[in-house]
């Protein structure tokens, strides 16, 4: 085994003890304000970035998705007192429909236009549920949703709340992986970086994209759910315009080429709105010019900026003896395929192929 | 008979609003292919500055004047110091503007607060007119923003169609490197323009907050109702602009008025008929 892959191993195993241990040595409040908010927003902006990353649509409407699952699930609960499971499968269902539908109207279009019609689409959803009175009760929303007991586990309790989550968290970030390496979520990025080509291959660029997307908004259902449950209830406020943004806020500082960044960033997003609230009132500022400054200068994000990092310091221990060597690799050509795409590419390489192109995502239209 | 008249009114000077609020934000695109998603915030700025200028100064029209000034420098440095930067990246690019519309108004929230501001409009243009052909008496102000809007349209068109400034611009929307090729200024002819657009989102800040007033949320709708017109009308295209606002306006009277809960699903079900027609807008082309 190579030292990377060791080193891998270890890392990941040592990731997944403290992710584990965290509600053993970690205050409550931690736990609730930081653990599980972090990974039901990480979920939601799973979406996005498996959307983005692999597809190549920067959608604004996953927390509009959020919202419409959370609506739903709040509505059979809690207005008609039907079961949790009841409520769960209705709004996920709900959720995932609405995607398609989206999904038909705006996968035609890709890049900025694509940004556009999914913002206003978000912002159709907020504002029909600020206005309407008879499902959604207007700008008060929907109050006393109660996390459900499900046999034993008792998911009003904090610490069974985070264990659930991140079960559910893992599953998805799993399988999302899973699918970015199967034929469709290859066929998917070939789509993402030339579609005209895919196209006479004979896929359907259209098809792929429409699926995602409903993919994208059946996470962004689940997310939805976790979060009604965490908020114990749901309001036009929990998803305006502030917070569909928060969402790309998450995905862009993780980095969206990576599947990871949606948890690095949705950690850092909950330490800053928590911790820098505490001497500041002026956390969305903060926010903003974090996300500025990733967006200028760390096209990869966090993620991004942590690797690069890395790499200039084992280059630099490395460097007398290897030197001849590394000039010696071959150059990938600039292709948008800098995304973790499959097992055969090593770890350096990899690397080498993100720091050569930061710029050539962005080039989609 | 009379509450029609009135509702299309209402629906015709709510789109003029609109196609102030709109017009910056497909110009801007039209040229630069730039999305500017702190459009709303430049709406919102205007609206506040125009209202501490009038507090202030005690004089509306003052007001009405400098705050879409002021609205217009911060556009350029904005242009300038962010986005000239990353030129031609159009993701990132919308993801910067995003970045200071979420600094703007955090930054306005601290301020102004989370209040209403009422504007004191003129006199003479705050009370009601009698409309002798149509049988209605209507409120003068919403007449002088359709006016207002009939200015901007005229004196848009004059400038594309008949200035050399229109000209380039033009160009520049059909060939943009073909433009800087021949040796005009294309950098500056940007600033110009992204100026012109936050000028205009300001103007509207203006007027639309004189109107109603002004409070934090307000960036959101104005965005989305750029967003909608421009999807709808075609996006960089004026005329698209104003079809697409007389639209947006009209439908959400009427189904404010007859449909009132389901008003916004008619907006949304409006621009699902455009886009399965026509994906690229009423006026616009392909691209």
């Amino acid at each position: 085994m190579s030292t990377v892959r060791i080193q891998r191993i270890a890392g990941l195993t040592v990731l997944i003890v403290l992710l584990l241990a965290f509600p053993l040595f970690a205050s409550q409040f931690l736990v609730v304000q930081i653990g599980i908010q972090s990974l039901f927003l990480g979920i939601v902006a799973l979406g996005l970035i498996f959307l983005a990353g692999y597809g190549g649509m920067v959608s604004l409407a996953q927390m509009a998705l959020y919202g419409v699952s959370g609506y739903t699930m709040a509505i059979v609960t809690v207005t008609y007192g039907l079961p949790w499971y009841v409520g769960v499968i209705a709004g996920v269902i709900f959720a995932t429909l609405l995607a398609a539908i989206f999904a038909l109207i705006s996968a035609h279009t890709q890049g900025i236009y694509f940004i556009m019609i999914t913002l206003a689409e978000a912002m159709l959803v907020y504002f029909y549920a600020d206005q309407d009175r008879v499902f959604t009760n207007g700008h008060t929303g929907i109050n006393g949703v109660r996390p459900p007991l499900i046999g034993p586990i008792v998911m009003s309790d904090p610490t069974t709340f985070y264990y659930v989550t991140l079960l559910i968290a893992a599953l998805v970030y799993l399988g999302l992986r899973y699918i970015g390496r199967a034929p469709f979520g290859l066929a998917l990025q070939g789509i993402r970086d030339n579609a005209q080509r895919m196209q006479s291959l004979g896929f359907n660029a259209y098809a792929h994209r429409v699926t995602t997307f409903t993919l994208a908004g059946f996470i962004a259902g689940i997310g939805g759910v976790l979060g009604t449950w965490y908020d114990g209830a749901i309001s036009p406020g929990s998803i305006d315009l502030t917070r569909t943004i928060n969402i790309l806020v998450i995905a862009v500082l993780g980095g969206l080429s990576y599947l990871e960044g949606a948890f690095v960033g949705a950690v850092f997003f909950t330490l800053v709105t928590n911790f820098a609230s505490s001497f500041t009132d002026r956390f969305n500022t903060v926010i903003g010019l974090a996300f500025l400054a990733v967006a200028l200068f760390f096209p990869d994000g966090l993620i991004g900026l942590s690797k690069k990092t890395l790499q200039i310091a084992t280059q630099t221990v490395s460097w007398r003896g290897r030197n001849a060597l590394e000039s010696s690799k071959p150059v990938k050509a600039p292709s948008a395929s800098k995304l973790p795409t499959s097992d055969t590419v090593s770890e350096d390489k990899k690397l080498m192929i993100a720091s050569a192109n930061p710029e050539e995502e962005e080039k989609q239209q | 008979m009379r509450e029609f008249i009135t509702i299309t009114l209402n629906g015709v000077t709510l789109g003029g609003l609109y196609f102030v609020a709109a017009a910056g934000f497909s110009l801007i695109f039209g040229l630069m292919r730039v999305v500017n998603l702190a459009h709303g915030s430049l709406y919102l700025l205007g609206a506040y500055v125009g209202w501490s200028i009038g507090d202030a100064t005690g004089s509306w029209y003052l007001a009405l004047i400098t705050a879409p000034l002021g609205v217009a420098v911060v556009g350029v440095l904005l242009q300038q110091a962010f986005l000239r930067r990353i030129q031609g990246q159009e993701l990132r690019e919308a993801l910067v503007t995003i970045g200071v519309s979420i600094i703007i108004a955090d930054l306005l929230l601290a301020h102004y607060g989370g209040q209403n501001y009422e504007y004191t409009v003129p006199d003479a243009l705050n009370g009601p007119v009698n409309l002798a052909i149509l049988g209605v008496t209507y409120p003068a102000y919403r007449l002088f923003i359709l006016a207002v809007a009939l200015v901007v349209g005229v004196g848009l068109w004059l400038l594309l169609k008949h200035t050399r400034l229109g000209m380039i611009i033009r160009a520049g929307i059909d060939d943009r490197d073909m433009v800087s090729a021949i040796g005009i200024n294309v950098q500056l002819v940007f600033a110009l323009v992204f100026g012109l657009g936050a000028l205009l989102a300001g103007l509207a800040g203006v007027i639309g907050g004189s109107d109603l007033s002004v409070r934090p949320g307000d960036d959101g709708i104005y965005l989305l109702y750029s967003l909608i017109v421009v999807i709808i009308g075609g996006m960089g295209s004026i005329g698209g602009a104003a079809i697409g606002a007389l639209l947006v306006g009209l439908v959400s009277q009427y189904g404010l008025a007859y449909v009132p809960v389901y008003s916004v699903l008619i907006t949304f079900a409006m621009m699902i008929v455009v886009l399965s027609v026509r994906p690229q807008g009423i006026l616009g082309r392909r691209t």
